[in-house]
């Protein structure tokens, strides 16, 4: 007789559901906005009037960088511990909802605020551009609902651990709890510019902000940023991807071992988003570059752990050769395909990521739309791909049913759409960044400079890649909406990996939370103290608020 | 019997599975990852 599926606690399932609707509504919208910038920036298309474009970008950057990857990394976590630790608790899941709550309250109190044109500073609201208060105060019910999910997941951990005394705790929920850790490390620094700086000053109550201190404060935030949104992708490729293929996963303690890596070195290392900025002495921005180049030694370890899980595979399937095993990978399975391709985006992602922490080579593309083309392949494609191949098994397991073979095909179509948008997107964004494009600016010709004419065939080719990626935004919408609402009932399984190795004694060490956590704290404070004293010393006299729009 | 069989996991788990073709991957990605920087240096190098 077969065994019955480990399920997701179906009061936990509504949670994480509940999760995974905003997100997806907000690819939706934000999907949208995105289409609209590229079209204005072909300079073929203009907004009707009233619309700004800068209304449109800070909807496209707040919805999709924003709301889309916390909502649905929050939704997945639970789910994920949930499956993997049992259900929640009443009191774990009741602070579960009252998260949510508060996240979604106040995105849509700052969506209000973005649509009703008062808030046009763009995702990263950097001052001293000034946005309505109502625009803020969405945003820090944002993070603090965060903080209330993730004290829940938290909560709910330290019960298992209580009574599972002398055991590694479930991979998927160790992943889970590292990530809310380096969340809420790295949020203290937005809330505190946020309530500290911006809401002040945005209410009158001061008149002047420190400029640099409070981006400096945002990019404390905004590269672990990053981070918070790529590990959940990371936990699927570890954690779910091996056991999706009819493998094992290569190491346990590995994936482990990275993502505490992780932890240790996302946040610290801000300055590289400030590399051109004066008032940050050349020492700290090198110590910072410096600590930016130790994440490339788990993103490392990632590379070669996947490659090992497949080559593994493969050869126990029979596979000879330097690459045979590539071809006994399931292709048709839209589980792994996607994020598959999404792993494949990553290699020109991190790439491009090492460029821009290269003082030098940050000088030639800093504030260029390259910039905007790599985050379009680390956020946009390669954690999307592999959210969107999650959405395959996770969605119809929360809600009882099963993904017929025509979703399986037409989400294989929407990957191989995605792909394809991006290329001709992303590509020609790297390409007219090397050339000087800006970033951010609504389509200019700059008073027919030759310099400004050169990026136009780029601009066209971005918006053709953008209307590809919105046709892909519609096929994924069709096959979610397909799989919450109309698929067949039945059972899907939560697939999750077991190790190659089964039990590995170093998982043990690698939750000494005392340990991994006062590291981090002492690394942020070499890292920020002298500087913050710094910037906060020898201050100019602050600025005024702007609202250019 | 069961001697036998435990032996056999045991040199069934210390056995390393063959990875060359991981070791050629993650060879053709680092030269990747040079091959861009380097390119992106030598256009700073350019614009000097």
């Amino acid at each position: 007789m077969a065994q019955p599926l480990e399920k997701v606690d179906h009061r936990d399932a509504k949670l994480a559901l509940a999760h995974l609707f905003v997100a997806f509504t907000a690819l939706a919208l934000g999907g949208f906005a995105g289409l609209l910038q590229t079209l204005v920036r072909s300079g073929k298309f203009e907004l009707p009037s009233g619309i700004s474009y800068y209304t449109i970008l800070t909807t496209h950057g707040v919805l999709l960088g924003l709301v889309l990857t916390t909502f649905f990394i929050i939704g997945f976590q639970f789910a994920a511990v949930s499956r993997t630790t049992g259900a929640l608790s009443d009191g774990s899941r009741r602070t579960g909802w009252i998260g949510f709550w508060l996240m979604t309250i106040g995105t849509a109190m700052s969506a209000f605020f973005i649509l009703t044109g008062k808030a046009s500073v763009l995702y990263t609201f950097y001052a001293p551009l000034q946005a309505h208060a109502g625009f803020y105060i969405g945003l820090a019910l944002v993070v603090v609902g965060s903080w209330v999910s993730g004290f829940a997941m938290f909560a709910h951990y330290a019960r298992w651990r209580k009574t599972h005394r002398g055991q590694a705790s479930p991979l998927l929920a160790f992943m889970s709890v590292t990530n809310m850790v380096l969340w809420l490390v790295c949020s203290l620094g937005v809330a505190a510019t946020v309530v500290f700086q911006l809401i002040p000053w945005s209410l009158g109550l001061t008149d002047r902000v420190n400029v640099l201190l409070s981006r400096t404060l945002f990019w404390y935030f905004g590269h672990p940023l990053v981070y918070f949104w790529l590990l959940p992708a990371y936990m699927v490729w570890y954690a779910v991807i091996p056991k999706v293929i009819g493998g094992k996963m290569f190491s346990d303690s590995l994936a482990r071992l990275a993502f505490i890596l992780f932890l240790l070195f996302s946040i610290p290392v801000g300055f590289h988003h400030q590399l051109l900025e004066p008032g940050i002495s050349p020492f700290w921005k090198y110590v910072q570059v410096v600590l930016t180049f130790m994440v490339i030694i788990p993103s490392l370890m990632t590379a070669f752990a996947m490659f090992a899980t497949f080559e593994s595979y493969g050869r126990s399937q029979g596979a000879t050769g330097w690459f045979g095993w590539l071809r006994k990978l399931p292709w048709s399975d839209a589980r792994f395909f996607a994020p598959f391709v999404g792993m494949l985006f990553f290699i020109p992602a991190g790439t491009g990521g090492i460029i821009n922490a290269s003082h030098q080579l940050n000088q030639v593309v800093h504030n260029t739309i390259w910039v905007t083309g790599h985050f379009h392949l680390t956020v946009a494609t390669t954690v999307v791909l592999t959210f969107f191949g999650a959405s395959y098994w996770l969605i119809p397991h929360l809600t009882g049913r099963v993904m017929t073979k025509a979703m399986n095909r037409l989400a294989i179509i929407q990957t191989i759409v995605w792909a394809v948008g991006m290329t001709f997107m992303s590509g020609s964004m790297h390409v007219a960044g090397l050339l000087g494009a800006p970033r951010r600016s609504a389509f200019s010709t700059y008073g027919n400079s030759p310099q400004a004419l050169e990026w136009i065939p780029y601009q066209i080719a971005q918006a053709v890649g953008g209307t590809i990626l919105f046709i892909g935004i519609i096929l994924i919408l069709v096959i979610v909406i397909n799989l919450a609402f109309f698929a067949p009932k039945g059972e899907t399984e939560f697939p999750v990996a077991e190790a190659a190795a089964p039990y590995e004694r170093a998982a043990l060490a690698l939750e000494n939370w005392k340990l991994w956590i006062g590291l981090v704290v002492a690394l942020i404070l070499i890292a920020y103290t002298v500087p913050i004293i710094d910037i906060i010393q020898n201050a100019p006299p602050g600025s005024k608020g702007y609202k250019l729009w | 019997m069961a001697k036998l069989i435990t032996a056999a996991r045991q040199t069934k788990q210390e056995k390393e599975p063959a990875l060359k073709g991981t070791l050629a991957s993650v060879f053709l990605l680092g030269f990747f990852i040079i091959f861009s920087w380097v390119s992106v240096y030598f256009l700073f190098l350019h614009r000097l």
